[in-house]
C-alpha cells in the first residue's frame, strides 16, 4: 500500500508534466495544423535558460520569470520565421520542425555544452512523508504549477475573447478568417503559450532530473503521446492523456521492471496510432482542413 | 548515361588518385547513398514520410551480422537474405503505419525507429548492447579479404549504381508513374485504379530493402556494431540528404548524400556547432529551395545527359 502511494504520487508528478507538453503541442497544432517537433525542446531550452540566469545571480523566482517570457518570444519569433512560410505543406512543415528541434539542441550544446546542468529545489530537499510514501517538495510543486496552469487556460479557452477567438481558428480558420478574427497572430499566440508552457514544464522538472541538450527529444515524445491517448487537438484530452501515461509508467517501472518504462510509452503510441487515432476523447473537430 | 559516365569516371579517378582518406568518404557516401535513395522513393515519389529508416539500417546491419557469425554462413549470402528479410518486414511495417497519414505517420514512424534502437541497446546476450558486436566476419572475394577501404570501395559502388539504375527504372516505368501518381493525390490516384495502401506497402519493402542492403554492407566492412549510429539521428540524417537533394530527384539525392557527408567533414572541426549548422541548413533549405538545394546543379548536369522525362513541378 505505502508502495502503491508512492508510485501513484510518482505517476501523477510525471503525468502532470507530460499533460503540459502536451497542451504545448496542442495550443500550436489547432492554430497552425504543425505537430511542433521542438516542443521538448522548448522545454530543455527553458530550463537551462533558468538555470543560466540564476547561476547568474538572479533570484531563482526572477530567473524562471525571465526564462519562460524569453521561451515565449522565441517561439513567436521562430512561428513567424520558418512555420508561416511552409503553411500548408505537412511534410515540410514536420521536416522544418524537426530542424528547428536540432538546431535548438545544437545552440544548447554551444552554450552549456554536453554536461547535464542541475538545478536547486523551489522549497529545499527535506522529503515529506506521507502515509509511509516519501515524498520530495518539488513533486507538490510540479503538480501544483501543472493544476493551476491547466486551469487558467482552460478559463481562458472558454471565457474570453481572446481563448474564444482561438478555439475559432483551431475548428475553422477559414470560417475564423471570415469573422475578422486574425488567424496570423493567432499562430503567433499559439507559439507563444507553447513555448511558455514548455519553458514551465522544462523548469519545474529541473530539479528532479537534470537538464542537458538531448533532454527534450524523451520528454517531447511523452508530450506527444499523451497527446495521441487523449485525442490529438484536445487540451483536456492531452492532460488526460499525459496523466495516464504518467501513471502507467510509474506503476510499470514499479511493478515490472525500470527497463519496461520507456518502452511503455511507444507502446501505448502504436496502439493508440493504429487502433484508436481519435484517442480517448475523440480529435478535435475540424471543418474546412484537410 | 552521361551521368553513369561521369560517375564511373570520378570513382575510378579517386582509385587512381590512391588516397585513403578519399576512398573512405566515398565509401561513406555510397552506404548512405543506399538508404537514401529508398527513402527517396517512399518520400519524393509516394509521399509517405518515414521518421525511422535507421531503423531498417540497423535490422540489416546487425540482421546480417549476426546471422554469419552464428551460421559461419557466408556473408555474400547473408547480406541478401538479410536485406530480403528486412525488405519484408518493412513490408508488415508498412500494413501497420500506412493507416496513418502526414504527423501520425511520421510518429509512428519516429517510434518505430526508436523502438528498433532502444531493442538494439537491449538485448544485450544478443546485441551485445551498448558495447557492441565486435568480430564480424568480412567479405572475402576469391581469397581476398575486403577488409581495407579500398579493396570493399568497388563492391559498394557496384551496388549503388545497380540501385541507381533500378530506382531510375523504377520511376520510368508505369509502376513509377502509379507511384508519382499516388505522391501527388491519393485519392486521385485511386479514381484510376491504383491500390494506395498496397502501392505504398511495396515502395515501403523496397525502401527497407536498400536500407537493409546498405546495413549489412557497412556491418561487414566495418566489422565491429554498436546500436549508436542507428538512432533518430541517422534517420533524421537521411531525411536532410533527401531533402537537399530535393525529394523528387534520384541523381539529386545522390549529390544530397555527398553534400551533406562533406559538409559534416567541412564541419567536423567546428565540433559542436556542426549540429547547429546542420539543423539551421535544414530549416533553410525546406523553406528558400524546397526543389533542393543542388537543383541547378541536377539541371545542368540533366542538360548534358539525358532530357529528364516531365518532372512534377509541385514541390512537396
Amino acid at each position: 500500500m505505502d508502495e502503491f502511494l508512492q508510485f501513484l504520487i510518482a505517476g501523477l508528478m510525471i503525468g502532470s508534466l507530460y499533460g503540459l507538453v502536451g497542451i504545448g503541442f496542442t495550443a500550436v497544432y489547432n492554430a497552425t495544423g504543425v505537430v511542433n517537433f521542438a516542443q521538448g525542446d522548448f522545454a530543455m531550452l527553458g530550463a537551462m535558460i533558468a538555470i543560466a540566469g540564476y547561476e547568474l545571480g538572479l533570484p531563482l523566482l526572477l530567473a524562471i520569470v525571465v526564462a519562460v517570457l524569453l521561451l515565449g518570444i522565441i517561439g513567436a519569433i521562430l512561428e513567424r520565421t520558418t512555420i508561416r512560410p511552409v503553411r500548408g505543406h505537412v511534410i515540410r512543415g514536420i521536416i522544418v520542425t524537426i530542424g528547428l528541434s536540432v538546431t535548438l539542441q545544437g545552440a544548447a550544446v554551444i552554450a552549456w555544452g554536453t554536461d547535464a546542468q542541475p538545478m536547486p529545489s523551489f522549497s529545499g530537499d527535506t522529503p515529506i512523508h506521507i502515509g509511509g510514501a516519501t515524498i520530495l517538495p518539488q513533486t507538490f510543486w510540479v503538480i501544483g504549477t501543472a493544476v493551476v496552469l491547466m486551469a487558467v487556460l482552460y478559463f481562458f479557452l472558454q471565457y474570453t475573447i481572446l481563448g474564444k477567438a482561438f478555439r475559432a481558428c483551431a475548428v475553422n480558420g477559414f470560417a475564423a478568417r471570415l469573422v475578422g478574427i486574425r488567424i496570423e497572430n493567432m499562430r503567433i499566440a499559439s507559439f507563444m503559450i507553447s513555448g511558455m508552457f514548455g519553458a514551465v514544464a522544462g523548469i519545474i522538472i529541473a530539479p528532479i532530473a537534470l537538464t542537458q541538450y538531448d533532454s527534450g527529444l524523451s520528454i517531447g515524445i511523452k508530450g506527444f503521446v499523451a497527446c495521441i491517448i487523449g485525442g490529438f487537438g484536445n487540451p483536456v484530452g492531452a492532460a488526460v492523456g499525459g496523466l495516464l501515461l504518467g501513471l502507467l509508467e510509474a506503476f510499470a517501472s514499479g511493478y515490472v521492471s525500470s527497463g519496461m518504462k520507456s518502452a511503455i510509452a511507444f507502446l501505448l503510441l502504436l496502439v493508440f496510432l493504429l487502433a484508436r487515432p481519435g484517442g480517448l476523447l475523440g480529435e478535435l473537430e475540424k471543418a474546412g482542413r484537410h | 548515361m552521361v551521368r553513369y559516365g561521369s560517375l564511373i569516371a570520378i570513382l575510378v579517378v579517386s582509385q587512381l588518385v590512391g588516397s585513403n582518406y578519399v576512398t573512405n568518404l566515398l565509401n561513406i557516401i555510397g552506404l548512405f547513398a543506399l538508404p537514401a535513395l529508398g527513402l527517396a522513393l517512399l518520400m519524393g515519389y509516394a509521399g509517405q514520410i518515414s521518421l525511422g529508416h535507421a531503423g531498417f539500417y540497423g535490422m540489416g546491419a546487425f540482421g546480417s551480422a549476426l546471422l554469419a557469425m552464428h551460421t559461419g554462413i557466408s556473408p555474400w549470402i547473408t547480406i541478401p537474405v538479410v536485406a530480403m528479410l528486412v525488405g519484408i518486414f518493412a513490408w508488415g511495417i508498412g500494413w501497420l503505419v500506412f493507416r496513418l497519414r502526414g504527423h501520425h505517420l511520421a510518429m509512428a514512424t519516429l517510434a518505430f525507429g526508436i523502438i528498433v534502437h532502444v531493442c538494439l541497446v537491449e538485448f544485450r546476450s544478443l546485441t551485445g548492447g551498448p558495447n557492441g558486436l565486435p568480430g564480424i566476419p568480412v567479405l572475402s572475394f576469391f581469397g581476398t579479404d575486403l577488409y581495407s577501404d579500398a579493396r570493399i570501395f568497388p563492391l559498394i559502388w557496384i551496388a549503388c549504381i545497380l540501385a541507381l539504375v533500378a530506382a531510375e527504372n523504377l520511376v520510368r516505368s508505369p509502376v513509377g508513374l502509379f507511384m508519382r501518381a499516388l505522391g501527388e493525390n491519393e485519392r486521385a490516384a485511386a479514381s484510376l485504379g491504383i491500390a494506395p495502401d498496397s502501392m505504398k506497402r511495396s515502395v515501403m519493402m523496397l525502401s527497407g530493402a536498400f536500407a537493409g542492403f546498405a546495413g549489412g554492407l557497412y556491418a561487414h566492412y566495418i566489422g565491429y556494431l554498436s546500436p549508436g549510429p542507428f538512432d533518430v539521428g541517422m534517420s533524421i540524417k537521411l531525411l536532410v540528404m533527401v531533402a537537399i537533394g530535393g525529394f523528387t530527384s534520384i541523381w539529386g539525392v545522390l549529390l544530397g548524400v555527398a553534400f551533406v557527408t562533406l559538409i559534416s567533414e567541412v564541419l567536423k572541426p567546428l565540433g559542436a556547432y556542426d549540429i547547429l549548422v546542420f539543423g539551421a541548413m535544414l530549416v533553410f533549405i525546406i523553406i528558400y529551395c524546397p526543389r533542393g538545394i543542388l537543383h541547378p546543379i541536377v539541371n545542368l548536369v540533366g542538360h548534358f545527359g539525358r532530357k529528364q522525362p516531365a518532372q512534377a513541378e509541385k514541390p512537396l
